[in-house]
């Protein structure tokens, strides 16, 4: 009898867990439905495509900043009116990992970065001190400053550890901020503000910062409230509705302008070109502009 | 070189490959009685981890232990201690993707185990616990310390879910694995290559213990068929 008590217990355990899961979910499901919906749009539009007319169905592999995967999934729809015969595939990460999934041969038509670095680091004309390896990838007519954004100290709701500035991270009051890896190009605007403000290495010492691989990873930590605080872009705080306590002025960190480059190992150079031209639209700028970003001068 | 990762992956996967060790022996001794519909649910719910990729583990332990979840606010509000981004958290992760091995493992050493040793002991009057720790327990040592080895390494090699529910602070989350990660993304390969090379040779360390066992397992299991001594 015993065991079967035992038994219960366990089995009981299981399902609220599973419960616990699912409803707790259910706000980043209704979230994310567009999206596949999008896709699933997407996939059928190309399908007809294909049937109709083989030739004219064109796939762009579009590699864009982590922090444009709203936006840009708002614009696909638009896209796919306005060009319908234009198939948008999306590859959203920190802008350092697709650099190397670039440099590693993925198929990529249009590359879209949160900061000069990685663009440079593809770009043959760029200063060879960042260019090391020499690479070759960008159609040099092509790259263009896209948008500016704003780097932020996001905190969870009701901010529980009661941060209120930059400064207050050297305070006792923070216990684990979440930082981008120094590959993510928001890790390096963080790190460039906390040299500044010369609390980088107090914050090393104490083991107080956890990195994340991309900015989508670093504001779910601050969602969560996994960490105390998290330095994000002021669209990645909009877009998972975060309150932000501090905005990085000129005078802590580089600005942080997106570049953008149609890549010269694209078949359909001239197809990305015109995505490119599209996203410069004021159509285009409208719906950056809602979550944040400003264009770039 | 900062040894941080290395204790911190054995402290975690110690202590959980213990927790595992016991439960694992627990599970698989009672279930095993249970009635087979029952039986088989419980099968399958606590077999699931060794099938499911770690970072669908690692989304189930966020869901329940996140400072915003059920059991991580409560948690939180009673303890004033979260159960996410600690060197601790590692254990949930490594301990939940460890348990399959050990209880899969301990059930087919049971299963094996000949019935009417138990049955002989009761005859005698001997007590269901003095039956399963002196008859049992010596009978299956071999395929059950197998399993416990098992389940360590496993636990020393836990990522995905680790990453998710502990991420990666160094000197406090800091993994071999996660670090391994970390240092190939920063493009530090010769410090990366360092800890890649810790890494095999623990688990080659652990992979020849569990050979050993096996072979003496074998041994052993020869010699009783030949009437050789119960040991």
């Amino acid at each position: 009898m015993k065991m079967k008590k035992i038994a219960w217990i366990m089995v009981s355990a299981m399902a609220a867990a599973l419960l616990a899961g699912c409803g707790s979910s259910d706000k980043e499901e209704a979230a994310q439905t567009p999206a596949p919906a999008a896709q699933g749009e997407e996939t059928e539009t190309g399908a007809e495509g294909e049937e109709e007319a083989e030739d004219e169905a064109v796939t762009l592999n579009v590699f864009a900043a982590a922090s444009m995967t709203e936006t840009l999934e708002k614009i696909q729809e638009m896209y796919a009116d306005a060009a319908p015969d234009v198939r948008l595939v999306f590859n959203f990460d920190s802008s350092g990992t697709l650099k190397t999934q670039i440099q590693e041969g993925a198929e990529c038509d249009l590359f879209i970065s949160a900061a000069q670095k990685q663009m440079d680091q593809l770009d043959i004309k760029a200063d060879p001190v960042v260019n090391e390896e020499g690479l070759d990838y960008v159609v040099e007519e092509s790259r263009v400053d896209l948008l500016e954004n704003k780097v932020v100290l996001a905190v969870p709701d009701g901010n529980p550890a009661g941060i209120g500035s930059f400064e207050d991270l050297g305070t006792d009051k923070l216990k684990l901020l979440a930082l981008g890896n120094e590959d993510v190009p928001v890790g390096q605007y963080s790190t460039e503000i906390l040299t500044t403000l010369d609390l980088l290495e107090g914050l090393e010492d104490a083991n107080k910062i956890t990195y994340g691989s991309n900015v989508k990873e670093v504001t779910t930590q601050v969602s969560e409230a996994s960490a105390d605080a998290g330095i994000i872009y002021a669209t990645d705080a909009y877009s998972a509705g975060l309150s932000t306590v501090a905005e990085a002025d000129s005078s802590l960190c580089k600005r942080a302008i997106y570049p953008a480059a149609v890549l010269n190992v694209s078949e359909h150079q001239e197809e990305a070109q015109a995505f490119l031209d599209f996203l410069q639209t004021d159509d285009c700028m409208k719906v950056f502009e809602e979550v944040g970003f400003i264009k770039a001068q | 070189m900062d040894w941080y990762p290395l204790y911190n992956s054995l402290r975690i996967a110690l202590i959980s490959s213990v927790a595992v060790f016991f439960s694992g022996i627990f599970a698989a001794y009672y279930i095993a009685k249970l009635h087979p519909a029952v039986k088989g649910v419980l099968d399958v719910v606590l077999t699931l981890p060794l099938v499911l990729p770690p970072t669908v583990v690692g989304y189930f332990l966020l869901m329940v232990l996140g400072p915003r979840r059920i059991f991580g606010a409560w948690f939180m509000e009673v303890f004033q201690t979260r159960l996410v981004m600690t060197w601790y958290s590692g254990i949930f992760a490594a301990s939940v993707v460890a348990f399959p091995l050990m209880y899969r493992t301990a059930r087919g050493a049971f299963e094996s185990f000949d019935e009417t040793l138990a049955f002989s002991g009761q005859t005698l009057g001997l007590s269901d616990t003095y039956i399963f720790w002196r008859i049992r327990m010596p009978a299956c040592r071999q395929g059950i310390m197998a399993g416990g080895v098992l389940s360590f390494a496993r636990a020393l090699g836990e990522y995905g879910a680790t990453s998710m529910i502990a991420g990666y602070t160094p000197g406090r989350t800091a993994t071999i694995s996660t670090t391994v990660y970390q240092l190939w993304r920063t493009d530090n390969d010769a410090l990366a290559l360092k800890w890649v090379l810790v890494n095999v040779g623990i688990s080659a360390v652990v992979l020849l213990v569990v050979n050993l066992l096996e072979k003496r397992e074998k041994a052993s299991k020869g010699s009783r068929a030949s009437g050789g001594s119960l040991g």
